[in-house]
């Protein structure tokens, strides 16, 4: 009853999360000094009574209410508004888009955890984080995703997958490093590993469900760390995800796009945290 | 901390401020301008002219990476003491005030980190007006950064300050009759612990997030340099052939990275 009522609290607050993003993003845009201007009216082949047109239609359509209240229609229909650029309901163009981004997602998250945790398990057993481990990262860290993306097309080694799966496991190794060492420094684990108790049964037995809710919370920002990445290595691989629509969007002002696709990964990072909330609780309890 | 560690962080400093001196020598040169071109030149190698080469536009690549270096570090800093001390603000602000504005401020803070960086300044990025400036879009995208970097650093903030309010000396002087302005004056130097050190991450993550903006052309406008758009270079095949100073920016930019890394690694 209790885990029910836990439950249903961490939904209602997901969902009033999601409620303030769609109407904070909404009122961002509408409020953007640029919102109100369409490239057409700055092309001289349009006459001046159609440039007085197209600006007397885009304040029409600039009421924050028309605008809030056309934002949840669209997503209550399920259509989520429509294109400005394609001129066609945004759940088309998203749609197929899904399945191409959400499969890069899921491979690169799951080689970049196997890697890092991989590294990070052989890393902190030894005494003092080595600068064998803690190089790669560190560098792999301080390019940005698009140079290294780039250089990869260029050199005609790795994709899309391997540039995010280097990304994340670089980020998620620094904080299972740490974790892990920590975790290794727990009286009972010294005592464990004084008394001959294999490393893998520690591992499996003690350390790792030790430790779950903060892996849990790391899987939240991996998918966030992933997200970010997400839009220059779809428009340098010229992968055709969310990625690339969104940057597509943003180059051609298609904002009923961009605010779509921003909705939806907000739902998505939402929804994500939302097992590692639970964790904390029942950890906690 | 360390010696090693400290010894370490000092060098970068130092080689920090060598590089933003050598930076500023740079464009303080007679006839040198980040927007001059040599038409003469289009994508020259190095020479006594040039020490770079140029760009495909004919402009010296060596003051066009000076200017983008300072521009980025300095737009960096102002944005991330931007976002410190809005953070700073909203955490001892909603830690010391009513429980119910704690809980509002943190759910707003929930509504930021769910939003994606790149996606948010992209959608503000693309809703600028189409004559904008290249100086203002540079304050646009630093602004920008700095409004969407607090909410992390305030969460961290509001736990400090937190705990600072429940702390024995913090009851004795509110019982002791020690009015609001004089507990802020209190708090603060406490929390300098938690601040300074996300001051210091959020440098090179700006300049990061700067660079992977640009990169995508939705960053500073040209003719401002900015590493993205340097790194827009780094398409052209045929210009990687032609010269290895194309790679100046992004080894610079790694570097730099680096080297901030190392100041913010154990504050």
């Amino acid at each position: 009853m209790k885990s029910a009522a836990g439950l249903l609290k961490r939904l209602a607050r997901t969902f009033a999360i999601v409620v303030m993003v769609v109407a904070g993003s909404t009122i961002l845009v509408r409020f953007a000094p640029g919102y109100l201007s369409d490239a057409r009216e700055m092309d001289s082949r349009y006459g001046d009574a159609t440039r007085i047109e197209l600006s007397a239609e885009a304040a029409r359509s600039a009421s924050l209410k028309q605008m809030l209240s056309a934002e949840f229609v669209g997503w209550t229909h399920g259509d989520l508004g429509v294109s400005r650029q394609y001129d066609v309901p945004v759940a088309e163009l998203i749609a197929p888009r899904l399945a191409v981004t959400g499969g890069l997602l899921l491979r690169s998250i799951a080689f970049a955890w196997t890697l890092a945790l991989c590294a990070a398990l052989v890393s902190s057993l030894g005494r003092n984080p080595s600068l064998l481990w803690q190089t790669p990262s560190t560098l792999l860290l301080a390019v940005p995703t698009a140079a290294m993306a780039t250089v990869c097309m260029l050199s005609d080694r790795g994709g899309p997958v391997l540039v995010m799966t280097l990304l994340v496991a670089a980020r998620d190794f620094k904080f299972l490093d740490r974790l892990l060492r920590k975790a290794w420094r727990e009286p009972h684990l010294l005592q464990a590993r004084a008394q001959g108790i294999t490393t893998f049964r520690l591992v499996c037995a003690h350390i790792l469900p030790g430790i779950a809710s903060q892996l849990l919370a790391l899987a939240t920002l991996s998918i966030v760390t992933a997200l970010s990445a997400l839009v220059p290595v779809e428009v340098i691989f010229s992968v055709p995800g969310l990625g690339q629509l969104a940057w597509n969007a943003a180059m051609n002002r298609d904002l009923p796009v961009l605010l779509a696709v921003t909705m939806i990964m907000a739902v998505a990072v939402t929804f994500a945290g939302m097992p590692s909330d639970g964790a904390r609780e029942w950890q906690g309890a | 901390m360390t010696v090693k560690t400290s010894s370490f962080r000092i060098a970068a400093m130092w080689l920090l401020t060598a590089l933003v001196a050598i930076a500023i020598a740079v464009l303080s040169l007679p006839g040198k301008s980040y927007s001059s071109q040599d038409r003469e030149q289009l994508l020259a190698g190095a020479s006594a002219q040039h020490p770079a080469g140029t760009d495909g536009l004919g402009r010296d690549r060596m003051v066009r990476v000076a200017a983008a270096m300072l521009l980025s570090i300095a737009g960096a800093i102002l944005a991330s003491a931007a976002t410190t001390l809005a953070a700073a603000g909203i955490g001892t602000i909603s830690a010391f005030g009513p429980a119910l504005l704690g809980r509002f401020a943190m759910l707003v803070c929930d509504v930021f980190l769910a939003l994606p960086w790149l996606f948010l300044l992209m959608m503000v990025r693309s809703a600028l007006p189409l004559t904008t400036s290249p100086a203002h879009s540079a304050v646009v995208t630093f602004l920008v950064l700095a409004a969407l970097g607090w909410p992390a650093c305030a969460r961290a903030v509001y736990q400090g300050a937190l705990e600072l309010r429940n702390a024995e000396w913090m009851l004795h002087a509110r019982a002791g009759g020690l009015r609001g302005t004089q507990i802020v004056r209190h708090v603060l130097p406490n929390l300098t612990p938690l601040l300074m050190p996300q001051f210091l991450i959020c440098i090179p993550a700006f300049i990061i997030a700067e660079a992977n903006l640009g990169a995508l052309g939705l960053g500073i406008g040209e003719p401002l340099p900015s590493w993205g758009g340097m790194l827009l270079e780094l398409d052209n095949s045929a210009m990687l052939l032609r010269t290895p100073w194309v790679y100046l920016p992004i080894g610079l930019l790694i570097f730099i990275l680096l080297l901030l890394e190392a100041v913010a690694v154990e504050v």
